[in-house]
């Protein structure tokens, strides 16, 4: 923690925090229990809310300071995309990855009987392929979120697999807490969500994993801590103190001890209220497919710090704009763009909370997207990680 | 933009896990002459009732998790040819903290002209806030009867205790709340607590 002394003090101390029944939303949760907000000077409340909707509305009327939002989300409420219009702006993502593409077994069934056998994700796509080629319904999937990282992994999944979306595919949206239940009663033959929803789709027996969102884009941006811009002006050093604390909790869930005992906590009636089973594979890494099937270890399910995981970069909000404006179906000048993206992605407030930490970090706020297999370095001392696409064979 | 909407009424959906609420909307509705069309709670597939019932309004409480389910109608595709939108986007940003501190949110099928919709809004707001009322005035009672069987409870120890009568117990009570500034149900408790342990040690 950097000298207190350093810090300006906190325009206000009492700070509601927005969050979704979601596991990567454990550093906000750790940060809470272990005190690393208390030691900032800042008296949290955490928030638990029911839909991205009202996480963003309760936001821009300023009934909460600040709420975990999945990436797209100030951008698209820039652009009042689908809902109400507002300025929000990051200064801190909240971790990579954390997603995964679920089917019912009934279709997994359908689409190989070898059930011993593990196919990449991949091969499922392109058996998903084969299967719609001779079917004369399309399926129904769910995503948590029109303009989410869910749509956009589930998307590039079906691409890779050469799969029609909009011809073969019914892409709704519902709530978490829906996915599993209209799963079971074949609403929906599928989905793609954050943990733990896959894994407890998995542990009820009613579907299996065909695909990690590390799996489709590996260390893919996730969610980010927003605040509206208002809020910033008026608040820059309880800004600066919330970023500090929450990267200081990012860290700490570098270490797997730690997030055994967080899994335990957010299994808590006031957090997630879900038994720790459901929390602990993808926190651990060792993560089932199949429900009874051996674990696969993806130590990448969840990033919260390594690779520079809170680092805002503009070259994905370009990316994530882009794929908006698609979906949209409106185009977006390069002007627009620009200034969507220089005033909703701050990489400069990540820089100055990393200095008062001392950690390094980028110099620079674009990087190359999807070009590397393999970790890489840049600015000499920087390790990010693989940030390979899923694509067809 | 769909002229033919204009002269018909406007067809209303209302989606609130509160049934006695959802209640006190619709009547609120009804009586003033809107039209509501269907009423269901979360989880009863929003996507297929919209679908069905093809609703030009969609009243919802506001911590209904199916609100991105709706949001996600603004997306016109092949399974969606008309888009929702959200109502009160653009142009009074107070209507939004309104709506929002009365627990609703509301979004309409594109091409109703948002005047039209503005009553109905107004009125389910209306509704929403009186049954907050109505809940708050239940906890108020209900605090109020708890605190005033402490009292008397309290006004027992103290009678059998140190033998006072009833209307010295409640002298003392009044004298102990009005010399501490607190409430003679707060009181009321730290007597009851302190008596009754020690009752339990004799």
């Amino acid at each position: 923690m950097p000298e207190s002394s350093r810090l300006a003090p906190p325009e206000i101390d009492n700070i509601s925090l927005g969050y979704m029944r979601l596991t990567d939303a454990a550093p906000l949760i750790l940060a809470k229990e272990a005190g690393v907000f208390k030691r900032y000077g800042l008296d949290v409340t955490l928030c638990r809310e029911v839909s991205w909707a009202n996480l963003r509305d309760k936001l821009v009327v300023g009934l909460l300071d600040a709420a975990q939002l999945l990436a797209p989300l100030p951008m698209t409420t820039a652009m009042g995309a689908g809902g109400m219009r507002g300025q929000l702006l990051t200064g801190l993502a909240l971790g990579l990855n954390g997603n995964a593409i679920t089917l019912s077994n009934r279709l997994c069934h359908e689409l190989s009987d070898q059930s011993e056998t593990k196919f990449s994700p991949l091969e499922r796509a392109e058996q998903l392929k084969a299967y719609l080629a001779n079917s004369a319904e399309p399926i129904t999937l769910a995503t948590v979120h029109a303009f989410s990282m869910h749509t956009f992994l589930l998307r590039l999944w079906l691409q890779a697999g050469g799969i029609d979306i909009d011809k073969d595919i019914h892409l709704i949206v519902l709530p978490p807490e829906q996915m599993c239940d209209s799963l079971a009663r074949g609403v929906i033959d599928g989905f793609c969500v954050g943990e733990p929803w896959s894994t407890v789709a998995v542990e009820q027996g009613i579907g299996s994993v065909v695909a990690s969102g590390y799996d489709i884009w590996n260390n893919a941006p996730e969610k980010v801590l927003g605040v509206t811009q208002q809020w910033h002006d008026a608040h820059p050093a309880t800004h600066l103190r919330l970023r500090l604390a929450i990267m200081e909790a990012c860290q700490m869930l570098e270490s797997p001890e730690q997030r055994e005992a967080i899994a335990l906590t957010m299994s808590q009636a006031e957090y997630l209220n879900l038994p720790s089973r459901y929390i602990l594979p993808s926190l651990t890494g060792a993560y089932h497919y199949t429900k009874g099937s051996d674990a696969v270890v993806i130590p990448n399910f969840h990033v919260f710090w390594k690779y520079q995981a809170g680092f805002p970069w503009r070259s994905q909000a370009q990316w994530i704009l882009t794929q908006t404006s698609k979906m949209l179906g409106k185009d977006i000048s390069a002007e627009q763009a620009q200034s969507l993206i220089q005033q909703c992605w701050r990489p400069d407030l990540y820089r100055e909370a990393a200095r008062l930490l001392g950690v390094p970090c980028p110099s620079r706020d674009y990087k190359s997207e999807n070009t590397h297999e393999e970790e890489w370095s840049i600015e000499s001392d920087i390790v990010l990680g693989a940030d390979k696409l899923i694509h067809a064979g | 933009m769909k002229e033919v909407k204009a002269s018909a009424a406007i067809r209303v959906m209302l989606v609130d896990d509160h049934s006695e609420r959802a209640q006190l909307v619709e009547d609120g509705l009804v009586s003033a002459g809107f039209e509501v069309i269907s009423v269901i709670s979360s989880a009863a597939g929003l996507l297929f009732q919209i679908e069905q019932h093809r609703p030009d309004v969609v009243i919802i409480d506001l911590q209904s998790p199916d609100r991105d389910v709706l949001e996600s109608l603004a997306i016109v595709n092949q399974h969606n040819p008309t888009a929702m939108v959200m109502f009160g986007q653009e142009d009074d940003p107070d209507y939004i903290r309104h709506a929002v501190s009365a627990g609703i949110s509301t979004y309409l099928t594109d091409g109703i002209n948002p005047a039209r919709v503005r009553p109905i809004i107004e009125v389910a707001m209306a509704q929403f806030r009186s049954f907050q009322g109505l809940r708050e005035e239940l906890v108020t009672a209900r605090a109020q009867l708890e605190s005033r069987s402490l009292v008397e409870k309290a006004k027992a120890l103290l009678m059998t205790q140190k033998n006072l009568n009833e209307n010295e117990a409640h002298q003392l009570l009044t004298k102990l709340a009005m010399d501490n500034n607190q409430r003679l149900g707060d009181v009321a408790h730290t007597v009851v607590s302190t008596l009754s342990a020690f009752e339990t040690r004799k």
